[in-house]
């Protein structure tokens, strides 16, 4: 009976969405229908605003991936809240798992994994780093180089059962990347007029130390993404019976 | 109107729905909301995508990018349902320890 | 003093970063910070008050390119009212600095979610309050706490989905994500997709703010979190997005909208009503009394295009349920009204939610009935009165279980404060007409 309703209540939404999705128009951003007007002042401008973004991005911010420009810049506000969502999890998790006595004991994972795994970590860190660093110049940033940082100490947690995150510095790693977003914010206020506005020089686009703020805040993402996914990681790990 | 993508992604959250309101198991809930949120993140990409648009990478000759923005909200998105995830997973753990099961109890139905 | 509403959402955000590198001192660092955002809160309304509407943009780029907060009366005495419940709330909290964090961020969550002027910030701002939420509901270990957590968190997902689909849905119409922007704009989208969207909107914040069908979560997390944690629900994400959806009305501002959040909004209020009223269980019956009562606010914003009278009423029903109810919750951790300051609290807090003047529940009831008087719907006005009798008769049975009860509450002083100050705020309105109705901006 249950099954039944839940069938009939799926079936009639994919029916909603799929009139809804009919109507999406699929020519673009720039038409006029699309031009905004600004809340504040009530005037109209003649573009729209994801056409704001591609035309602006290079001489606003001085990155060259628009999407990065957004996610740090643009809407920056969105990527604070963002990270604080991801730390609020991270905090949870600690919060509410108790600390376990080392989990069941496992066999030991065979010798080509272990060196191999040894082998390849720095490689791994190394191409999160990578990541991040040049998130204003290629497709990446904070979010997936912490991911792929994340992902090496994952490999070590799966090949050597006794590696274990040290709690302090992962903690301090992840409080000090929070504050540097956050005291970035507020520089923005002190030294130009709004919070997280760029007060750095913009540089030559294209280059490695360009768009102002941008490649700071990212690392800081970087790192803090980086030491979250490992401690949750690590949490897990700890509880397993 | 790109018909694949929509109608994947019409089924890739009624699917979730259905799994939301049928299943028993917890764990299977979770796995239905996880892939509600990937269809929501497709319908964000789909709806910026036009057709033979680039990456919006700025690189000298002109050609057509795609809408940046649901881009970078699709990254948001995806770490906000990352974090969701990891929280649900930690409940369950609890909730596995008190139990003894990912079954949810008659009088916890809604 | 150059005022920057955004340092009362970065400030507590910093702070709880600060948090794990001085464990030791973390009661007392997190309720200064408290402290210090309930302090600007008054400032910025009283600049919000003086000046007007209120706006500031964000990284310096000019609205809806970038994002900005949209400060208003209404949404200053919002985010005033959590802070400093949550300030008072805090004074109660026993547990580890894990616990000071998540419980700052949901407050930033909450106040971001009154201030911004951008809906998919909004949206963020929402995740951060319910994922810090699901985490402090399971904070007490025990079974029912963690059923109550996932629940929540099973219906609070769902909705963030049905969420973010309808802001997809209106980015695809309009391409910007400003809500102003937006409400200028919206007569250009099509009908249909406008209702889609809305309805998407509608049912995702409606979990959170615990409208009818979707408020399945409500009583068991309300009765399986810790007292404090309760209390904290229902002045904090929950206020805060009937607000959101208050602002979702505006909008829309479509005449049939408006209809439905009445109806909406008079399915939930006789729904809690009729459920508290059948409930033996004291944290249950209060958490589907607080349904009602969001089905209350709910009745004077869909009443906001016809009356003066409908956000005044709004604001005083959010400010006797903010404080008395939080009141009642936290006093809920033990059967009884002990001493003296429990049963001042237990007292003034159940007069002002039944409406017995001059209390702030009072003085919304009366704004409704004003409101509702002024459009002639009568049916509304009598669904009204014969909800505020439902109540007062369970109330009424609350009473006399608790006042009978020989223990108390430790939590009785922070009850007692609260209860206070929406005995002020109840004097208060007889200062606001003077000066010329300061909440109809």
């Amino acid at each position: 009976m249950r099954k039944v309703a839940a069938i009939v209540i799926a079936s009639a939404f994919f029916a909603i969405l799929l009139i809804s999705f009919y109507q999406i128009p699929q020519s673009g951003y720039s038409g006029s229908e699309y031009y905004y007007s600004n809340p504040i002042t009530g005037s109209h401008a003649n573009e729209s605003v994801p056409s704001h973004y591609i035309s602006g991005t290079k001489n606003e911010t001085g990155a060259v991936n628009a999407v990065t420009a957004i996610v740090v810049e643009y809407r920056g506000f969105d990527t604070l809240g963002e990270v604080t969502v991801l730390f609020t999890a991270a905090t949870g998790v600690a919060f509410l798992l108790h600390k376990g006595k080392g989990g069941k004991k496992r066999a030991e994972a065979n010798l080509i994994l272990r060196e191999g795994s040894k082998l390849v970590l720095p490689f791994i860190l190394l191409a999160g780093a990578y990541i991040f660093i040049h998130g204003h110049l290629t497709p990446g940033g904070g979010f997936p180089g912490g991911a792929v940082i994340a992902s090496g100490f994952l490999l070590m947690m799966l090949s050597y059962p006794k590696f274990f995150m040290k709690e302090k510095p992962v903690s301090i790693t992840e409080s000090f990347a929070g504050i540097t977003f956050a005291v970035i914010g507020l520089l923005g206020l002190l030294f130009a007029s709004s919070f997280l506005e760029n007060f750095l020089p913009l540089g030559n686009a294209g280059y490695l130390l360009s768009a102002g703020i941008i490649p700071v805040i990212y690392i800081a993402i970087g790192f803090k993404v980086g030491s979250e996914l490992s401690s949750i990681a690590d949490k897990f790990k700890e509880v397993q019976k | 109107m790109m018909w694949p993508e929509y109608v994947t992604v019409a089924a890739l959250i009624s699917i979730g729905l259905y799994g939301v309101m049928a299943k028993k198991n917890l764990m299977k809930i979770f796995i239905a909301i996880s892939l509600m949120e990937t269809g929501v993140n497709l319908l964000l990409i789909t709806i910026g995508y036009i057709p033979e648009g680039t990456a919006p990478i700025e690189n000298g000759n002109f050609v057509k990018y795609v809408d940046p923005l649901p881009q970078a909200l699709v990254l948001t998105a995806i770490v906000i349902g990352l974090s969701v995830t990891a929280l649900a997973l930690t409940l369950l753990i609890r909730y596995h320890s008190k139990t003894g099961t990912l079954e949810y109890r008659r009088g916890m139905k809604w | 003093m150059v005022m920057h509403p955004v340092l009362m959402i970065a400030i507590p955000l910093l702070s709880a970063f600060i948090m794990p590198l001085i464990k030791k001192a973390h009661r007392y660092f997190a309720f200064s910070i408290l402290l210090l955002n309930t302090a600007l809160s008054i400032l910025l309304f009283a600049k919000v008050y003086n000046e007007g509407a209120l706006y500031e943009t964000i990284a310096g780029f000019s609205p809806p390119v970038g994002i900005y907060l949209a400060v208003d009366n209404l949404s200053a005495l919002l985010a005033f009212l959590i802070n400093i419940f949550a300030t008072i709330n805090f004074l109660t909290s026993r547990q580890d600095f894990r616990f000071s964090m998540l419980y700052l961020l949901g407050v930033a969550g909450a106040t971001g979610i009154v201030l911004t002027g951008d809906i998919f910030n909004m949206f963020v701002f929402f995740e951060i309050t319910a994922v810090a939420s699901y985490a402090l509901v399971a904070s007490k270990k025990d079974r029912k706490a963690t059923e109550g957590a996932i629940k929540y968190m099973i219906l609070g997902s769902v909705g963030s989905v049905f969420m973010l689909v309808g802001i997809a849905i209106i980015y695809s119409q309009l391409k910007s994500l400003n809500l102003y922007d937006i409400a200028a704009r919206i007569s250009s989208m099509d009908p249909k997709m406008m209702w889609l969207s809305f309805s998407f909107l509608l049912t995702g914040i409606g979990v959170e703010a615990e409208l009818f069908p979707l408020n399945g979560w409500v009583p068991d997390a309300y009765e399986g979190a810790e007292s404090n944690i309760s209390s904290f629900l229902s002045f904090g994400p929950s206020k805060a997005s009937i607000y959101a959806i208050a602002r979702l009305l505006i909008i829309f501002s479509m005449s049939r909208t408006y209809e439905l959040a009445l109806y909406l909004g008079i399915v939930t209020l006789l729904v809690g009503e009729l459920a508290a009223f059948t409930q033996k269980n004291t944290k249950r019956m209060l958490a589907y009394s607080s349904i009602g009562q969001m089905g209350l606010i709910l009745i004077a914003f869909s009443l906001m295009d016809k009356t003066s009278y409908a956000i005044p009423a709004a604001f005083f029903i959010i400010v006797s349920h903010a404080s008395a109810k939080s009141a009642l919750f936290l006093l809920s951790d033990k059967d009884g009204f002990g001493d003296m300051s429990s049963k001042y609290a237990g007292l003034a807090g159940v007069l002002s939610l039944i409406g017995m003047p001059p209390l702030a529940g009072f003085w919304g009831k009366w704004y409704l009935l004003m409101g509702v008087a002024d459009e002639k719907i009568w049916a509304v006005a009598a669904i009204i009165i014969f909800s505020a009798v439902i109540e007062a008769i369970y109330f009424a049975r609350y009473l006399y279980k608790n006042m009978e009860g020989k223990e108390s509450s430790r939590n009785s002083i922070p009850a007692a404060v609260m209860v206070s100050i929406s005995i002020v705020m109840g004097i208060l309105p007889i200062l606001y007409n003077m000066a010329g109705g300061v909440l109809n901006a």
